[in-house]
């Protein structure tokens, strides 16, 4: 710890408790301000998006030029492509996770930890590149590819997660059950997994969340795709970010008011998933740890 | 434990038979991209105000559905090339390096229009004259306000405010960049040495943006945004555009009978089909010297010969009525004449 | 505390491990493919990723880094441009994003009773779930006209004799960018120092504020020291987050080029650049230099994410804790 210097002098003491005011007054302004921002572009969304709501919006596909649509076939597409991604990321995540907590010697472990980590940290366009190179190239775009895009973006969330929940079942309940007679691999899945699984679905939700409103993976991978809602997963299919991406960017109003109705669709999955995330997570980790 | 194992047993089967069922579907088609009666395509925004209708039409005429994918002529090529998609559109002519890539590909104008220069000046009139060599400066940096006196000469009786002008350029790979920027080489010689000409140039200055909507956007947002797009972006987002000068000395806007000018000097259309209209000879005072044909790109060996045959036949045929209204020119007769050709080249693969 | 099984021999078993029946042998395989399989991963995309750059590397070599230049029609090609931008406004952002980051965390940790911290904290925490496309969508519409119609100007008369704040104003160009990456990194940097500054023994500051400080002298003489490291990483992982984000970059940045000395002038980023361009390059050349940025921009992501963790992994060694 470095050197701790504070002089008590009484003179000085109203000029530092005015910096001391000053200070606190600031940092006040930041949360503020942190908390405005996020209140504002919610609120946009909400305004400008709320507006245009309408049935149609939900139930036509998109539409031609001049010719106002909706997002039918992007939610399904969304739906699709997360959801195939969100089974191919979990058992993935989840079994390295037991092999890094169960299995794995301390070396290895932070290797593979250090790994996970960068997989992190990789940009979300350059995973789109690498999977376009393997999956697209040659072949043509699909909803699995990008689904395989998403999945590598949530294998190390999830991963992550459940490790943290696993390093958290007390010890001895692996203990008991070994001492029993039961063996590693049911130990494992039948009796330290159950007590965990709020914690891997709250990881998943978080996940899940982070990758449905990723675009670049989806614009190499899925983006050029037809007008109508399509099931057929060896195709691209559309997407709610993509939709928002190229509308966006659009002079005609119509197709401004159907991106900031998909912002809202968007947002309020992401947050609504958020939240319950957040507060599944508090519950299970009170759970685990005796209320602490 | 049971439980447990059983979901991830469940998880597993899920997915995989998931996977399979897509990967069958594909397999069953044959390697095509779509289901039996649906044609896909993707390319040049220029051309989807027209595209558009004749997808409903043509669906209507003959049962078949196309989609088609407005992310600029750049992207249509890849995509064919690529053969991700059933045909491509592009207002940019491959190049002879872009045909060899595309393994053998035919080009097929398909509809003609002219590129408007759009501008956003509160308090301007519609039809704002300008010269090519005005533009080439705009674009080059080198004249920065609206009331530059280049302008104002051309212009009298225009109230022109201190305005900075904001060329905005399409940062996507497109086709009428390609236009535009033929036509600024072929009319400023400054613009031909420092930038030229493609679908994808390094511009001088200005804001990028993709798609004709992304750059109609931008100038409905921005006073004293100036920029180039399919004409029917400008009537459809009630844009003003400029009366241009063509070699007559004339300044033209683009109208069909303008367009129709400009597409008067094309003589017999031979080789590719790619085919220069921008800034027409002086003998031709009533053309709009940023017109252009935009084309159709398809394979010559393809599983949905057929189809795109059918497809495309019709949309020089009938499909051609859709356009006068978006200002879309009638395609001339020697035109036809060559695509009916081309399209005879389009057969079933094996 | 982390316990891992085979570390603990059941009472009764002692001098020994547990013997591995066949299901474990089967079990252990298939956690130990998933983890070689995640780590071959990675491997593969980064070498892919070069390689697919190679016909670029093999035309301009290292020199493409430090070149400025991005002309499709004389087919030549640099990334300085992007580099450039890329540090400018990730920088900017940064220097915005961390101080008041550190106020967010300390006012979350310190100046506020426990009932508001959780609400508020999660609000912040919120920011960071918002897709950044929809943060593109509200900085085109909403942010970006609002920038140009008041804050450049705003700033272009007080601070206009600095050349980053002189020019005309633009919806589009860095200073949106960089204020959309701020937006980005804050609720990332702040939630970490949250964390960092929570972990600070109460011990320590305590006997500072007995000693008569103020709580800011506490926090500037004990707190902030006591998670420096932790800080640095904090702001090493924002820093990684606005390298690699593309998309509401992309939508706010204006695709422009050179070396604009002004902040409201567009620009491109790494990320931004291959964003726009990727799907409609039709040269070779062009289409290997912008994999050519992607790895650039690949090896940027690594070194900064590596540093965050060598930095991490140092602080928690010197704290005690295990790695």
């Amino acid at each position: 710890m470095s050197s701790f210097d504070v002089t008590v002098r009484s003179a000085g003491l109203r000029r530092r408790r005015i910096v001391q005011r000053v200070l606190a007054i600031v940092a006040t302004l930041c949360a503020l301000a942190a908390v405005t921002m996020l209140g504002i572009v919610i609120g946009s969304v909400a305004v400008k998006g709320g507006s245009s709501l309408s049935l149609d919006f939900f139930t036509k596909p998109r539409g031609l030029y001049g010719v106002p649509g909706g997002i039918a076939d992007a939610i399904v597409g969304s739906a699709l492509i997360v959801g195939i991604a969100t089974l191919i990321a979990v058992p993935i995540g989840v079994l390295v996770a037991i092999y890094l907590s169960e299995f794995a010697s301390k070396g290895i472990a932070t290797f593979v930890r250090v790994v996970l980590d960068v997989m992190n940290g990789i940009p979300a366009i350059v995973v789109g590149i690498f999977v376009f190179g393997v999956l697209v190239t040659g072949r043509g775009q699909s909803a699995l590819a990008g689904s395989c895009a998403l999945s590598i973006l949530m294998v190390p969330m999830i991963a992550r997660a459940t490790q943290e929940v696993l390093a958290l079942v007390p010890g001895g309940l692996r203990e008991a059950s070994l001492a029993l007679g039961v063996s590693r691999w049911r130990t494992v899945l039948g009796v330290v997994l159950p007590t965990v699984t709020g914690g891997i679905v709250t990881g998943t939700v978080l996940a899940v969340a982070r990758v449905a409103g990723e675009t670049a993976p989806l614009l190499f991978t899925s983006s050029i795709a037809a007008n109508a809602v399509n099931l057929d997963v060896s195709q691209a299919l559309p997407t709610i970010p993509v939709a928002i991406f190229v509308y966006s960017e659009s002079a005609d109003p119509h197709e401004q008011a159907l991106a900031w109705t998909s912002a809202l669709v968007l947002i309020s999955f992401v947050l609504v998933s958020s939240v319950m995330a957040r507060a599944l997570s508090a519950r299970s980790r009170r759970k685990l740890t005796g209320g602490h | 434990m049971k439980k447990t194992a059983l979901l991830i047993a469940a998880l597993t089967c899920a997915t995989v038979s998931l996977a399979a069922a897509g990967v069958s579907g594909a397999a069953s088609d044959g390697g095509s991209k779509a289901t039996a009666g649906t044609l896909t395509g993707a390319g040049a925004t220029f051309p989807f105000p027209l595209i558009s209708k004749w997808i409903p039409a043509y669906d209507q005429a003959s049962g078949t559905q196309v989609n088609y994918s407005p992310i600029g002529s750049g992207g249509g090529i890849a995509a064919i090339t690529a053969r991700t998609v059933d045909f491509g559109a592009s207002d940019a002519p491959l190049s002879p390096d872009q045909f060899t890539a595309c393994k053998g590909c035919v080009q097929i104008p398909w509809a003609l229009s002219a590129t408007a220069v759009i501008y956003n000046i509160p308090g301007a009139p519609q039809g704002l004259r300008l010269t090519p060599a005005l533009i080439a400066q705009m674009y080059l940096g080198s004249v920065t306000k609206w009331n530059a006196p280049g302008i104002k000469k051309l212009n009298p009786g225009v109230n022109l405010p201190d305005l900075k002008i904001t060329p905005v350029y399409r940062s996507d790979g497109s086709g009428t960049s390609y236009n535009f920027t033929d036509f600024l080489t072929k009319t400023s010689p400054t613009w031909k040495d420092k930038v030229g000409t493609g679908t994808s140039v390094s511009w001088p200055t200005g804001v990028g943006a993709r798609g004709s909507a992304g750059v109609t956007g931008v100038v409905t947002r921005t006073d004293g945004g100036i920029t180039y797009a399919d004409v029917a972006y400008a009537l459809t987002n009630k844009l003003k555009f400029a009366r241009v000068q063509n070699q007559a000395k004339k300044f033209t806007l683009p109208g069909l009978r303008s367009i129709n000018a400009a597409a008067s000097s094309v003589g017999k259309v031979t080789g590719n089909g790619e085919i220069s209209i921008v800034n027409p000879a002086k003998s031709q005072p009533l053309a709009y010297p940023i017109s252009t044909f935009t084309y159709a790109l398809a394979p010559t060996a393809s599983p949905k010969a057929d189809e795109l045959r059918k497809f495309i036949y019709w949309a020089i045929t009938s499909g051609q009525k859709f356009g006068p209204a978006l200002l879309f020119a009638p395609l001339p007769k020697q035109v036809l004449a060559f695509d009916y050709k081309q399209i005879k080249k389009i057969q079933a693969s094996t | 505390m982390t316990t891992t099984a085979h570390d603990q021999a059941p009472a009764g078993l002692e001098g020994g491990r547990l013997p591995w029946r066949v299901g474990d042998l089967v079990f252990y395989a298939l956690t130990a493919a998933a983890s070689l399989a995640t780590v071959g991963l990675v491997v593969w995309l980064s070498y892919k990723v070069v390689a697919q750059a190679s016909g670029a590397i093999q035309k301009f070599g290292l020199s493409f880094i430090w070149t400025v230049a991005w002309d499709p029609v004389k087919q030549n090609f640099g990334a300085l441009d992007f580099i450039y931008g890329t540090a400018l406004t990730a920088f900017i952002a940064l220097l915005i994003a961390t101080p008041v980051s550190i106020a967010i965390a300390l006012f979350l940790t310190e100046l506020t009773p426990r009932w508001i911290r959780g609400p508020v904290g999660t609000l912040v925490e919120l920011l960071a779930a918002i897709p950044s496309v929809i943060l593109g969508l509200w900085g085109i519409l909403v942010f970006g006209p609002w920038i140009a119609q008041h804050l450049e100007p705003f700033l272009e008369r007080r601070l206009g004799f600095i050349p980053i704040f002189s020019g005309d104003p633009s919806q589009a160009g860095m200073l949106p960018a960089a204020l959309v990456l701020t937006l980005m990194i804050v609720p990332i940097t702040s939630s970490l120092c949250r964390e960092l500054f929570s972990r600070v023994p109460r011990d320590l500051s305590d006997g500072a504020l007995a000693l008569g400080a103020t709580r800011w002298e506490t926090i500037r003489g004990v707190s902030i020291p006591y998670a420096g490291p932790g800080i640095v990483a904090a702001v090493l992982l924002g820093l990684g987050r606005a390298f690699g984000e593309a998309i509401a970059v992309t939508q706010v940045i204006g695709a422009g080029s050179g070396f604009p000395t002004s902040l409201f002038e567009p620009a491109d980023t790494l990320a931004s650049r291959i964003a726009s361009e990727y799907q409609g390059a039709v040269s070779g050349l062009q289409i290997d230099s912008i994999l050519y940025l992607a790895a650039i921009l690949l090896v940027i992501s690594l070194i900064t994410n590596v540093a965050a963790q060598a930095v991490v992994r140092r602080f928690e060694r010197s704290r005690g804790k295990i790695a």
